[in-house]
């Protein structure tokens, strides 16, 4: 905490209150202690002291129990001589003002003297309840996202539309009050011409700081109404605004005490404070979800002119109150949706294409830092889609830039993985590939649209907005046709691939604490849960333990849920208490013990999604592994689809699992029963697809030439075929441990 | 006769109480059960399955001719015919707003209210109002039905994953039941209970309708998930011990079961028994499923539904 904030908070507090504590004095004797008080069109009382202490002014002399009340809130003035933690005052100072303030407000009712009219001008006053309701469902469900308070005077009249019209185009409610040396924003948008009130989203509430606390007012109404707190819940009243109400307070110009200290109130609402101006920062994060209070001078902004430092500003304390980007629709000249994910652009048809055979092209996503990431800004580098010739061959590099509060290095490559469907689902543009072999066609339908490369960008941009909000804040897409720069970044960008690549192999299932849950099955396998850890790709092939991680981070409701290993149970087995206690839990009671590394000892269970199945085969001492994309008969007897029927629908069946194709490769592939080198047939086009990379991992298991004692249905597709076969070859499998 | 010994199961957990109505309104409490359907002698079972009627606002078009004639003029009236409909023996009136539908008059707020206060004072039985099931509309009406029926306790329907925000949010504020739609999913269902109480809505005012299909129709789903979410609740889970409503009458009464006479086989038998059998069986079947609300539509189905409950009840 800032000493120098505290101070002025603390001494701002005071001053208000003691205006308060005479303004009440006054109109008692005045009025009399039975006069009404009220906000017109509004059944909360002073909402700001009824939310917090269920106390309910309705009359002048009901105002003496919160006057006492915030006396005793307010702390001491720190002495210059004394270093204190000022934070739990400070807020406490806050909420006295408030009181004060609101306090004030009533009474100024109670005289008549509200709304303000100034300069013929007729202010809003508090916002009235059929208003707040309609406003406060949007809150709720999300259409607006929250309120800027914008207290004070901006730097220009220029400045001051800017900022209006940034704040309404982000679809925030925006409350203007206070002033600087008299003269306040509203005055400045008056002036200007823009139009004040419910209709555009802009609430004047009145020309001094005081009227600030309507908008404190208003969020503790919608908290009471929409968040089911009842008054006098001040702590539910405080977390709903934090977790639930967007809204912050940006500061104009010169702050004075009174400011301060209206701020603190704000704060403990868990509403940040932005100023234009020269003000201490008060940045660890607690009470507000990041940051508390920023000065944001506004001449340091960078930016070309007034306008763009504006705008620039308005962005900052979307970011720093956490605010997320949704984009309806995605503003493109063609169409744009799943329909269109499968399409092929043909050779006739083609106006350009980028990699491919002989080609050169990549995609690469990259996490920066906040500030070195500008949102939506999308760059070409070379000539565009127009500059080639028909049917062209370029070389293209995609670079999406990424930043945000919850992004995480290791999101990456999922969320780079997430380009090849986000581009295909344009009209006429067709994805194939990833990484380095990505490669993209152009539709010459859709150029003569006026597609161009920089509506890559706007796709990229709000698909991962709309999709991946939860983590990240901004995107920027920089595409590269210029080949010399082209062939540089590849280079660059293949480093970062073999990272990656380096990092997923050395992602263990012991370097971990928590494995990850996939349960999207159990709508027709209801008693299905997958347990997905570091070295086993989920059964699907669809998920690994990175996307399980981002997915629960994404959405943490849904069907991802960590799961912690809790004490291990079984080493060798791979069996922890954590696990079969959430297996159990999540299967319906049916599934109570659960190894992730024996094929025979209560294996994992099977949705139906599997991409293959193993089955032992007894005879050879070995198991069978059969492709979803393998139509033959198999030396179990049975085909992949009958196999299903057995394996599939959440049944736990020893000797029989489902899995992925890429769990061949993993270095804890059934351990217990030996790995690799127990396989004794597998499908063919296992073989060709995973050919070299299985070959390794033969080698590794001691057997470089496993791959072609393995048996498939060109050999074998009975146990009488596949035994001599297994015995010509030498396979080791005979010979190991027996499986039974 | 030798002696047997009924097994009893331990249940852990029991379905919620939700209370409709009440404020100068008839009250209905539905839920709570701690067994599952009429299995009494294993645990307590306080409140009986409700019977909705289902009104619509506008004068059906497309409906089998005994199931009009059944009600005759009332059709044009919703108010007249929540009025019937209630002498018929409903204990609820589920309100369907579906001239709110794009395509069916497209009507807004206002008209929603009108039809909200009209039906709500022509009757005292509990309310339940559904929206046209097109998203944004339904957050236009049901907002508005809402603010009509404030302290009423109304059940407004159907919140699903898109637009529960602002439906969940309505009910918070006006005191009424959020009715939790999902396409016959446990997890979907349970999902979007946690979502609604993350909102603010209390479990007590939370039902789960968890989307069928007519006998004939993947009736057997959704008993499934029924079956699952109950025995979900019963074991200690409090995100899916949400009371069930089913809507019946809709889906019974536009299969062709229910609908045509010519060039069936002649063992379907006679037209007219055929589609009360179907609309009966319907909701006999999702009862026994762990339905606590089922919405029927023809007059002669609710008696009969009434007298199978009571038997069912002991």
């Amino acid at each position: 905490m800032s000493r120098f904030i505290a101070t002025s908070a603390i001494q701002g507090a005071h001053a208000v209150f003691n205006e308060a504590e005479q303004l009440l004095a006054q109109a008692m004797e005045k009025l009399g202690p039975d006069t009404p008080v009220a906000f017109p069109n509004t059944a909360y009382y002073l909402p700001v002291i009824y939310s917090f202490t269920g106390h309910k002014v309705e009359r002048l002399k009901d105002m003496a129990w919160p006057l006492e009340h915030a006396r005793a809130l307010l702390p001491p003035v720190p002495q210059d001589n004394l270093w204190l933690p000022y934070l739990g005052e400070t807020l406490d100072s806050g909420v006295a003002t408030l009181f004060a303030e609101e306090m004030i407000e009533g009474i100024r009712f109670a005289l008549g003297e509200q709304p303000e009219v100034r300069n013929g001008f007729t202010y809003n006053g508090p916002i009235d309840d059929v208003q707040m309701r309609s406003w406060g469902i949007q809150m709720v469900d999300g259409r607006m996202p929250g309120f800027a308070a914008l207290v004070g005077v901006a730097k220009s009249n220029e400045v001051a539309v800017k900022i209006v019209r940034e704040l309404q185009s982000k679809g925030q409610l925006i409350f203007l009050c206070g002033n600087v040396n008299g003269r306040s924003i509203v005055d400045q948008l008056l002036e200007e011409g823009v139009e004040l009130g419910y209709d555009t989203f802009t609430v004047p509430f009145g020309s001094d700081t005081i009227s600030a606390v309507y908008a404190l007012g208003y969020a503790a109404r919608a908290a009471i109404s929409f968040g089911n707190v009842a008054p006098g819940d001040f702590r539910q009243i405080l977390l709903y605004n934090k977790f639930r109400c967007f809204a912050f307070v940006l500061a104009l110009g010169q702050v004075d005490d009174l400011k301060y200290a209206t701020a603190a109130g704000a704060i403990s609402y868990g509403f940040p404070v932005m100023a234009d101006t020269v003000i201490p920062n008060i940045l660890p994060t607690g009470i507000t979800q990041y940051e508390h209070v920023i000065s944001l001078p506004f001449d340091d902004i960078p930016g070309k002119d007034d306008l763009e430092r504006a705008e620039r500003l308005v962005q900052r304390c979307i970011e720093v109150r956490g605010i997320k980007v949704k984009i309806a629709k995605v503003p493109i000249p063609v169409a744009y949706g799943p329909a269109f994910e499968g399409e092929v652009v043909r050779r006739d048809n083609l106006q350009a294409e980028f990699g491919g055979k002989g080609g050169l092209c990549f995609e690469w996503l990259t996490m920066k830092d906040m500030d070195e990431v500008e949102d939506g800004k999308f760059t070409v580098v070379g000539g565009d889609l127009d500059a080639f010739e028909e049917g062209a061959k370029v070389p293209l590099g995609i670079v999406v830039e990424v930043s945000g509060r919850k992004m995480q290095k290791d999101f990456e490559p999922v969320l780079e993985r997430q380009i090849h469907h986000f581009i295909n689902g344009a009209e006429g543009i067709q994805h194939i590939g990833q990484r380095d072999i990505a490669w993209l066609r152009f539709s010459k339908s859709a150029v003569a649209k006026g597609f161009r490369l920089k509506h890559l960008g706007d796709i990229l941009h709000a698909n991962f907005h709309n999709q991946f909000g939860a983590i990240v804040d901004k995107i920027q897409v920089t595409l590269h046709t210029d080949k010399a720069k082209v062939q540089e970044l590849i280079e660059q960008a293949r480093v970062v691939y073999q990272e990656r690549n380096v990092r997923i192999a050395g992602l263990t299932d012991e370097a971990v604490d928590t494995y990850y849950s996939c349960t999207l099955c159990q709508s027709f396998a209801p008693n299905h849960v997958c347990i997905i850890n570091p070295e086993r790709v989920g059964l699907c092939g669809a998920y690994n333990w990175l996307d399980c991680r981002a997915a629960f981070e994404i959405s943490p409701r849904g069907p991802n849920q960590p799961v912690p290993k809790g004490k291990v149970i079984d080493e060798r087995l791979g069996e922890w208490e954590g696990v079969n206690q959430f297996v159990y839990e999540h299967s319906g009671m049916n599934v109570e013990r659960f190894t992730i590394y024996s094929l025979m000892d209560s294996p994992m269970t099977t949705c139906g999604c599997c991409e293959c199945v193993m089955v032992i085969i007894p005879e050879a001492n070995g198991v069978m592994i059969i492709s979803r994309d393998d139509y033959s008969m198999t030396p179990c007897g049975m085909t992949f689809t009958t196999l299903m029927g057995t394996v599939g629908g959440g049944m736990q069946t020893p000797g029989m699992m489902g899995h992925g194709k890429y769990y061949l490769l993993s270095k804890q592939f059934i351990p217990v029963q030996g790995g690799i080198k127990r396989v004794v047939w597998m499908s063919q086009n296992l073989k060709e697809e995973l050919g070299e990379e299985l070959k390794e991992i033969c080698a590794a298991a001691g057997e470089p030439d496993l791959l072609d004692k393995i048996a498939d249905a060109s050999i074998a597709t009975t146990v009488e075929e596949l035994l001599p076969f297994l015995e010509e070859k030498g396979h080791p499998a005979p010979s190991m441990e027996s499986l039974i | 006769m030798p002696e047997v010994e009924v097994p009893l199961e331990k249940w852990t957990g029991k379905v919620n109480e939700v209370r409709l109505g009440g404020n100068g309104r008839q009250a209905v409490v539905v839920g709570g059960e701690a067994t599952f359907p009429f299995l009494q002698f294993e645990g307590a079972i306080p409140n009986r399955p409700a019977v909705a009627i289902e009104v619509l606002d506008v004068q059906p078009t497309g409906w089998p001719s005994q199931l009009a004639a059944a009600w005759g003029n009332v059709l044009a009236d919703p108010a007249l015919w929540a009025k019937k409909a209630a002498e018929y023996g409903a204990d609820i009136i589920a309100l369907r707003l579906k001239s709110a539908h794009p395509e069916e008059g497209d009507t807004g707020a206002e008209e929603a209210k009108k039809t909200v206060d009209k039906v709500l004072a022509a009757m005292d039985l509990p309310l339940i109002v559904l929206g046209p099931e097109v998203a944004e509309k339904d957050n236009i009406v049901l907002v508005a039905a809402s603010e009509a029926a404030r302290g009423q306790r109304i059940a407004l329907g159907n919140c699903e994953e898109k637009n529960y925000r602002t439906i969940g949010a309505a009910c918070i504020a006006d005191g009424h039941v959020a009715i939790a739609k999902t396409p016959i999913e446990i997890n979907l269902a349970k999902q979007l209970n946690i979502l609604l109480c993350d909102l603010g809505v209390s479990p007590e005012s939370i039902l789960m309708d968890p989307t069928t299909g007519a006998l004939g129709y993947g009736l057997e789903y959704t008993y499934s998930v029924m079956e699952r979410l109950r025995l979900a609740c019963l074991t200690g889970d409090g995100m899916t011990s949400m009371p069930m409503i089913c809507t019946v009458g809709e889906e019974s009464w536009r299969q062709k079961e229910s609908k045509s006479d010519i060039e069936v086989p002649a063992t379907w038998g006679e037209l007219e028994q055929r589609a009360l059998i179907w609309e009966e069986m319907t909701a006999s079947t999702l009862l026994n499923a762990g339905a606590d609300i089922v919405v029927l539509r023809h007059p002669k189905t609710v008696e009969a539904i009434k007298a199978t409950i009571d038997k069912l009840m002991g």
